[in-house]
């Protein structure tokens, strides 16, 4: 009796000491603030908080701050799991800041599209949301919808046109889109820039970010604009009867990527939370909160959503993708050039 | 005792300029002076110093940049001084109520941030403001061609943004000259007009130039209004400043072109200065 006590004297002590070492694991990322950091907490964060009873600290922190600070952090990394918005993970994993992940440790691999995984060989993570541009109008004013980029020339109201300025990441996908169309390649843009300058020769007008754009719907300063499509359902909810259309060309549209973070201790835990970021059910959340494309073919929407997204196989194939890389050396070239056209 | 005297008189003044001469240096001597070297240290091994200035005489679109911030900026100098000098004039004059009430509403513009200022304007200008709509009606504007994003509606939120600048100065200027001035001008029959062209606009004239300098200075390197009210499209050299800067990363151009903003502005400034200390003198 008295052994048996003082065992459980012991043991217990044994517990209590042993308790800092078996502390809750820590995970360290970055989320993109706002709306996107609400919904991120709800459908990945705390969810796999409770499964796998870690502690996740989310910094606020946008793509290129990230890579910023992963450069800076390099001996020291402080991440544990960066997304990137912007195809900063091209460079990231170039750099050797990431850790490359293999098919066989995604549970989800199989169920992602291919453009979501086409960038595991090289060494960055996958795709767990599409944010894809395309044209969104006015349904009340622009009759029949329109199909085609080429439609933004052939405008019934050419002064309603309105398209985001090179700063803002559609304005250059919308370049690099009609630059495509106009049979320019990432080495040439100028058959875009010459779209351009066509677009406002008949009036178009350039906006440099999102408020501006519902402004300009609000005052019946637009009718028919280049845009994100999960931006369409930010116009829709404010109450405008504003839709979005794909346009048979394909869209160009950007890849949100959760990577894993070269020279960390938990590397098996970040694993399993990108690997839990890719499930159809979180996908599913983002598709219905904010209306970005799912990269998970098993997500299933009902037609009162997909009605303005991009969504299944057939048209996921038709969005476009341009080169990370070479869009990061251009960049500021293009920029200077996209000031040069504009300017009045 | 006039020795120890002496060396009070030393320490004093140093004790009260040295925390405003070590934020002027912090905060301002030492990033200038870093904007300086940057401007003029190549960017990239192949180059040669200066090659930034060069790059800037040597492009035509940065040229027309900056010729559109001087004109306008010359221009809301030139609106200002217009609607600032009367004004300024009917507020010394006037009696001590309307004054009072003048000055206040002159002055009341400037306790709001220029954003929200410029924000009031984007509303009045852009579509669907009242302007807009009057022109409309009497089929002066096209639908879409409003005073919003174009140079005339950055002249008129500029001038009404720098307006107070130009009151404040000339006022106390015109309130120093004695109304007796005038009533000698008026009993040796000047008209109105005469004396105030006369008497009046002459001995304000100090008042109405370092308003103007300051309205000027203002103009160049102002970037909040003409960036919002002008738009992506009538860029002048704040924004240009700000596209180097933040979006294409070459900051050597953009100290480059701050660089030939500040000897804009002082190029005016310091003869101003001296001119100034000789009228003293």
């Amino acid at each position: 009796m008295k052994k048996s006590v003082r065992t459980l004297l012991l043991a217990s002590t044994a517990a209590l000491v042993a308790l800092p070492a078996i502390a809750q694991e820590r995970l360290v990322i970055n989320s993109f603030g706002g709306v996107y950091e609400e919904n991120h907490r709800r459908l990945v964060i705390e969810p796999f908080e409770q499964l796998h009873d870690v502690e996740i600290e989310v910094v606020t922190l946008y793509s290129a701050d990230t890579l910023a600070q992963l450069r800076a952090q390099k001996d020291n990394p402080q991440f544990d799991v960066v997304h990137f918005s912007g195809g900063q993970e091209v460079v990231a994993a170039a750099e050797g800041l990431l850790v490359p992940i293999q098919p066989g440790e995604l549970t989800n691999y199989d169920q992602l599209y291919t453009i979501a995984v086409e960038g595991i060989e090289q060494g960055h993570g996958p795709v767990y949301s599409i944010s894809v541009a395309g044209l969104l109008y006015d349904e009340t004013q622009i009759d029949p919808a329109p199909t085609s980029w080429n439609d933004l020339f052939t405008a019934a109201d050419g002064d309603l046109v309105t398209i985001p300025d090179i700063t803002n990441t559609y304005g250059l996908l919308t370049l690099l889109m009609l630059n495509k169309i106009r049979g320019g390649d990432l080495g040439d843009i100028q058959p875009g820039l010459d779209a351009v300058a066509e677009l406002l020769d008949n009036g178009a007008q350039i906006v440099t970010s999102s408020p501006e754009l519902q402004t300009a719907f609000a005052q019946g300063a637009t009718n028919f604009a280049a845009y994100a499509a999960d931006y369409a359902h930010t116009l829709r909810a404010a109450g405008m009867p504003v839709a979005f259309v794909q346009p048979e060309e394909g869209s160009p549209a950007f890849f949100i990527t959760a990577n894993v973070v070269a020279g960390r201790p938990n590397i098996e835990l970040a694993k399993a939370f990108v690997d839990f970021s890719l499930r159809a059910e979180a996908q599913a959340g983002w598709a219905e909160a904010m209306r970005y494309s799912p990269s998970n073919k098993e997500v299933v929407l009902g037609d009162d959503m997909t009605a303005g997204m991009v969504y299944g196989q057939e048209a996921i194939d038709r969005v476009v993708r341009f080169d990370p890389d070479k869009v990061n050396a251009e960049r500021a070239a293009w920029t200077d050039a996209w000031n040069r056209t504009i300017a009045r | 005792m006039p020795g120890a005297q002496g060396g009070q008189g030393l320490v004093e003044p140093i004790v009260l300029v040295t925390p405003g001469i070590a934020l002027l240096f912090g905060a301002f001597l030492f990033p200038v002076g870093q904007i300086l070297v940057l401007s003029v240290v190549p960017s990239g091994e192949e180059l040669g110093a200066w090659s930034n200035f060069a790059r800037f005489f040597a492009d035509d679109y940065y040229i027309r940049v900056a010729w559109r911030t001087f004109r306008l900026s010359l221009l809301i100098t030139a609106a200002t001084a217009l609607i600032g000098f009367p004004l300024a004039y009917a507020m010394a004059r006037a009696p001590r109520w309307l004054a009072f009430l003048l000055l206040l509403l002159t002055v009341l513009p400037l306790m709001t941030s220029v954003v929200v200022r410029t924000f009031g304007w984007m509303m009045v200008l852009g579509r669907g403001g009242p302007v807009t709509d009057l022109l409309m009606l009497f089929g002066l504007s096209a639908r879409n061609a409003v005073l919003l994003q174009t140079e005339t509606g950055i002249v008129v939120a500029m001038v009404q943004v720098l307006l107070p600048f130009m009151v404040l100065t000339t006022l106390g200027v015109i309130a120093g000259i004695h109304p007796h001035l005038e009533e000698a001008a008026r009993t040796m029959g000047a008209g109105f007009y005469k004396t105030l062209r006369h008497v009046v606009l002459p001995l304000s004239l100090p008042g109405l130039v370092s308003g103007s300098l300051l309205v000027f200075a203002i103009s160049m390197s102002s970037f909040i209004t003409p960036n919002l009210i002008g738009g992506v499209r009538l860029p002048v050299m704040a924004s240009a400043i700000y596209q180097q800067a933040i979006h294409t990363l070459d900051w050597g151009f953009a100290a480059a072109q701050s660089t030939l903003l500040l000897i804009a502005v002082l190029g005016l400034l310091v003869p101003y200065l001296a001119l100034m200390r000789r009228a003293r003198v």
